[in-house]
């Protein structure tokens, strides 16, 4: 059809008006892109981030009841999508001699040549075993023993004494994942064979494969497991780890959902602000006799050409700035930057998606174009004022309810955190649908702030907006968005944070930590009062103030795995962790009586609460205890069981302390360094600074913390582009009435001042209104990660986040309308005049 | 048969929403216009010209009564196939905005073709005809800003002609240019009307141009005040008298 002559016409003739347009739609798209490769690149760094602290993701399979299970009863599992590996494991209890010294420690049996090649375990030196009196010694350990390869070790069995050769060194953390703590790695036959324990296991582990799902993995294996076994995820650091990350990638999803609602405020708005401009052309169209079909349909074309330029630039700009992005995310998340990958559907999605999405903005403008009046082409008047139909407010409180309903029932439970995502998105969206009926008279209101000799401005400024609440309502939605996600995400990711770096703080309040090299993993059997030996050498030290032993063992509480943790609970320091629904000292009594605290994700999972008695099996040896109150706990996943000492050695007899936790006297923390070190060394231990313990938790944390702020913040350079863009054309379209006020006599001065007032009482409503929304998405992000963290987070505002981001919108919106003050008073009268 | 009918028209605007005050702009006018008539309208400002033109073509709807364009009935017809007889059998032109700026003369000429479907080739030749017709051809491929007032007219005339409508409607098609101008739009469209018969209702507030028409109607408050056939000029074989002088004596009232 030759309409197209006259749409490419209409481009040369008013170049800025399409290139703005392409301009809207490529800023969209880059957004989308970039945003879309930041995420990704988060994510995987997260993944690393998460195989860091947990080693390797894993499931662990058991026997229902405790002990061991015949090995050919486990069905096969490694067909099952997403599975990396099947590892059995044999533990057993050994003492090591060496020279004079005896260690106790635990050997781990294990297909130590497959673990290699899989390189689910890295040698550090030698290599794997293969004969059966060969064994491979955690490098930590190996340095304690004073042991190198080829130099022999004699184990004690129960009934026999083997020599066995060092022919591997393990790096420690490659062994975490799987070791239990164990330091000695031998064979899984030759171990079973000296227990007399020929084709039983202790568990089995299954390795999820990079980028497969645990929970997916974990049903799937469920599905197989004959009902003597039981599947689970293995109770340690790797529920912090999944915690944060699944926090992250909710919050992830959020920012890339709400950088999509942008991208379609921004489109929208371009898209409507491109086609009432030329209404009075198409009216002279409609007299000569086109019909509405014709107009839309020259509408279309046009929103799908400029769409598709639009979104072709978009993606490679996008791609461009995805690159530094990743790679800068990378670094925060101290993950070795992998190749910077681009998903290969993210190109032809993104061009696909903004040309749809600009096809559908262009939709409703497309039909008013239609449905200009053909009369409309002939009077001097600008176009009628846009009215804000009743329909539209009801459609905005559909979309609230739905969204209500959604978040409620992500709330109780019935449908999974993810689901919050959408429905925070549809609550942002009827947000933005309602500011058209707040917008006119927060503007009006917030002019009467401006000084009385711009009246003038003030007033015209004030029309401008109320004339076309729609448009108005769109180019504030965007900062409305933008404003609303940071301030709602900021508050969430600062909630967390302090979350986790408070339990920290709580837990690890000393200044060194010695520790077995299986720091929380913790020991599979009792040991007896030597246990406490290194404890109370290190109380001898001069200089030491406070001592404060923590005993770590796995045990199983109603049919789930847990972490018993047993320490020393101070009376004149706070607890060392924060109970829920009750208060310290009630906790403090409560403890002092024997009863356990329950982590609460532990309680969740298998469904205990406070008051219950429970059967709590730890070494073998089965107690009943009382819930005292559940506690929120990140260690262990919050799947720990914490209780006194002295309540530990009598219902467990556990005694020994895997975390010694020192704290020097005032100013002589340095000084304890030597002499700490001489004890952990003659107990196989390692010390650490408390210093290395924090540093390495706020490395995560704050990795995490600055992608999501990185993303954040290229969501608010995008919004205020989008803004820019908005002004812009807002300009553009206003060329003939500045003209006219210029012509009769309305000042340079004046004329910028109308065109900044204008912009600047649109950022401050619409950050006013995004101030709102944001506190709303922060209660909602609050709201739907309960379920996550399993305990009731507190609604707080933080004043410095809201403050920072209105002033940033105000900031921006004044900016963005710079370029176009300075356009306005540039234009040729003559031709503003004659404009159309 | 009358090419053109219209009943009992009224027109009333406003008094819809509270306050706005009803304005009836057009207060049962009945009107009919023969083949080769040459109709000029003229009234005080706000007599309703304007108004009766647009729903005489079919861009405005009338609050009641009908118009029938060649028998059919403007209200039957829903709004595309009003566009479809606007296009087709209707020619306008107006005082201003009437050439698409971004489009070349020819191409705005052609451009009601263009909307109807009819090749690009094909259109432009009638196009060229219809510049041809009204001594523009020569600026065929110019902008409409690049020509003078007079020119951009006449070039409007052209694009209500290219279609050879039933009808050609004016609204002040001379208000917009001094007397030089005015007086080649009045030639050309009277030329018309002797050579082609063709129909043409022209709004005006010139004494002198309503006089060289074949009938002229006074509307004052929305009626028609008088409805005069000048027996001296306007008819199809009528010679072209002198413009801009008192009124042809034949105007009587
Ligand atoms: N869209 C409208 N809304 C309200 N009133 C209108 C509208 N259009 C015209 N009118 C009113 O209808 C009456 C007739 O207007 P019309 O434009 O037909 O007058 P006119 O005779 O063409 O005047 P002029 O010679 O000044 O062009 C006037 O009183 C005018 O104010
Ligand atoms: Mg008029």
């Amino acid at each position: 059809m030759n309409l197209s002559r006259l749409l490419l016409r209409q481009w040369r003739k008013r170049p800025g008006r399409a290139l703005a347009t392409v301009a809207s739609v490529a800023v969209a798209v880059a957004a989308l892109v970039a945003t879309w490769v930041a995420a990704d690149a988060s994510r995987a760094g997260y993944q690393r981030l998460a195989e860091t602290v947990e080693g390797v993701p894993s499931i662990d399979i058991s026997a229902r009841g405790g002990g061991r299970f015949e090995a050919t009863s486990l069905p096969r599992l490694a067909d099952i999508a997403g599975v990396r590996a099947v590892v059995p494991l044999f533990f057993r209890p050994t003492l090591l001699r060496v020279g004079e010294k005896r260690v106790r420690e635990l050997a781990v049996g294990v297909d130590v040549a497959a673990l290699v090649d899989a390189g689910l375990l890295t040698l550090t030196a030698g290599r794997a075993c293969e004969e059966a009196n060969e064994i491979v010694l955690d490098s930590a350990l190996a340095e304690g023993l004073e042991k190198q390869i080829d130099d022999e070790v004699i184990m004690f069995a129960r009934r026999s004494i083997r020599r066995m050769t060092v022919v591997g060194i393990a790096d420690s953390e490659s062994l975490k994942w799987f070791a239990e703590g164990g330091g000695v790695v031998v064979g899984i036959q030759p171990l079973e064979q000296m227990s007399n324990a020929f084709g039983l296991v202790d568990r089995v582990r299954v390795v999820v494969a990079p980028g497969g799902s645990r929970p997916a993995l974990l049903e799937a294996i469920a599905k197989r497991l004959p009902a003597a076994l039981l599947a689970e995820v293995p109770a340690g650091r790797a529920g912090m780890a999944e915690d944060i990350l699944h926090s992250a990638n909710l919050g992830l999803d959020f920012v890339t959902g709400l950088t999509i609602a942008m991208a379609f405020f921004l489109v929208g708005n371009a898209m409507l602000m491109n086609v009432t401009e030329r209404r009075r052309s198409f009216a002279l169209l409609r007299v000569l006799g086109a019909t509405g079909r014709q107009v839309q349909r020259f509408v279309t074309v046009e929103a799908a050409v400029l769409g598709l330029v639009g979104s072709v630039v978009g993606a490679a700009l996008g791609l461009a700035a995805a690159g530094p992005i990743s790679v800068g995310i990378s670094n925060t998340l101290q993950a070795p930057a992998a190749a910077f990958t681009v998903h290969p559907l993210v190109i032809p999605v993104a061009v696909a998606l903004g040309t749809l999405v600009a096809i559908a903005a262009a939709w409703w403008p497309a039909r008013e174009a239609a449905r200009v009046e053909p009369l409309e082409g002939l009077a001097d008047a600008p176009p009628p004022a846009e009215g804000v139909s009743r329909r539209f407010l009801l459609l905005a409180i559909v979309m609230w309810a739905v969204a209500a309903v959604v978040m409620t029932l992500v709330v109780w439970e019935r449908l999974p955190p993810r689901a919050a995502v959408p429905a925070g998105i549809l609550m942002m969206l009827a947000f933005v649908a309602t500011t058209p009926f707040v917008l006119p008279s927060l503007c009006a209101a917030c002019a009467r702030l401006i000084p009385e000799r711009w009246r003038i401005e003030r007033t015209l400024a004030v029309e401008q907006i109320i004339r076309q609440p729609i448009r108005t309502a769109l180019t504030t939605g965007v900062l409305v968005v933008a404003v609303s996600n940071a301030i709602g995400l900021g508050h969430a990711i600062r909630d967390n944070v302090d979350d986790v770096r408070g339990w920290y703080t709580r837990l690890m309040r000393a200044d060194w930590m010695l520790t077995h090299a299986g720091m929380v993993a913790g020991g599979l059997t009792p040991a007896g009062p030597q246990a406490r030996l290194a404890e109370e050498e290190v109380r001898a030290v001069p200089g030491v103030q406070r001592v404060e032993g923590i005993g770590v063992a796995t045990g199983r509480v109603a049919g789930g795995a847990c972490v018993v943790v047993a320490r020393d609970i101070p009376a004149d320091r706070p607890l060392p962790i924060d109970p829920v629904g009750t208060t310290e000292a009630e906790l403090r009594q409560a403890l002092e009586r024997g009863e356990v605290a329950a982590g609460t994700l532990l309680a969740r999972r298998v469904g205990i609460k406070p008051g219950d008695e429970v059967d709590v099996e730890v070494f073998g040896r089965t107690t009943r205890v009382k819930i005292a109150a559940l506690v929120v706990d990140y260690t262990s996943g919050g799947a720990s069981l914490l209780l006194r000492r002295d309540a530990a050695s009598r219902l467990f007899g556990l005694e020994a302390a895997d975390i010694v936790l020192v704290t020097a006297k005032p100013g002589r923390a340095a000084e304890l360094r030597d002499s700490l070190r001489q004890i952990a060394e003659s107990h196989g231990m390692l010390l650490r600074s408390f210093e290395n313990v924090q540093a390495f938790i706020n490395g995560i944390v704050s990795g995490v913390v600055n992608s999501l702020w990185a993303i954040l913040g290229l969501g608010f350079v995008v919004g205020s582009l989008g803004v820019a863009n908005t002004v812009t054309m807002s300009v553009l379209e206003k060329t003939r009435t500045l003209g006219l006020l210029r012509a009769i006599g309305m000042t340079s001065g004046q004329v910028t001042r109308l065109v900044l007032l204008e912009s600047l009482l649109l950022g401050v409503a619409g950050g006013l209104i995004g101030t709102v929304g944001g506190i709303f998405t922060a209660l909602l992000i609050q709201f739907a990660s309960q379920p996550l963290l399993g305990h009731p987070i507190r609604a707080s505002l933080r004043p410095s986040v809201v403050a920072i981001n209105l002033i940033a919108a105000v900031a921006v919106t004044a900016l963005a309308a710079w370029i176009p003050a300075r356009r306005a008073i540039g234009l040729d009268l003559l031709e503003s005049i004659a404009a159309d | 048969m009358s090419i053109l009918r219209a009943e009992h028209l009224e027109k009333t605007f406003g008094g819809t929403a509270a306050g706005s005050a009803r304005v009836a702009a057009l207060d049962r006018v009945d009107l009919a216009v023969e083949q080769g008539e040459f109709v000029a309208i003229t009234g005080a400002s706000g007599s309703g010209k304007s108004t009766l033109l647009h729903l005489l073509g079919g861009i405005a709807r009338p609050t009641s009564g009908s118009v029938l364009l060649e028998g059919v009935d403007l209200a039957s017809l829903d709004d595309d196939a009003l566009a479809r007889l606007r296009r087709r059998r209707i020619g306008f032109v107006f005082q201003r905005y009437n050439l698409l700026s971004e489009l070349s003369l020819v191409e705005n000429v052609a451009l009601p073709l263009v909307l109807d479907g009819v090749a690009n080739a094909r259109a432009e030749e009638a196009a060229h005809a219809a510049l041809k017709a009204v001594g523009l051809a020569h600026r065929a491929g110019h902008r409409p800003d690049e020509l003078s007032g007079g020119e951009q007219q006449r070039g409007a005339i052209a694009r209500a002609l290219v279609t050879e409508p039933a009808i050609v409607l004016a609204d002040e098609p001379t208000g917009a240019l001094d007397s030089a101008n005015s007086r080649r739009v009045i030639e050309l469209l009277m030329q018309l009307v002797a050579e082609r018969r063709q129909t043409v209702i022209l709004v005006t507030h010139d004494p002198g141009i309503a006089a060289l028409a074949g009938r002229t109607i006074r509307m004052r408050d929305g009626q028609i005040e008088s409805d005069q056939r000048n027996v001296s000029s306007g008819t199809a074989s009528a010679a072209t008298p002198p413009l801009g002088g008192s009124p042809a004596g034949a105007v009587s009232q």
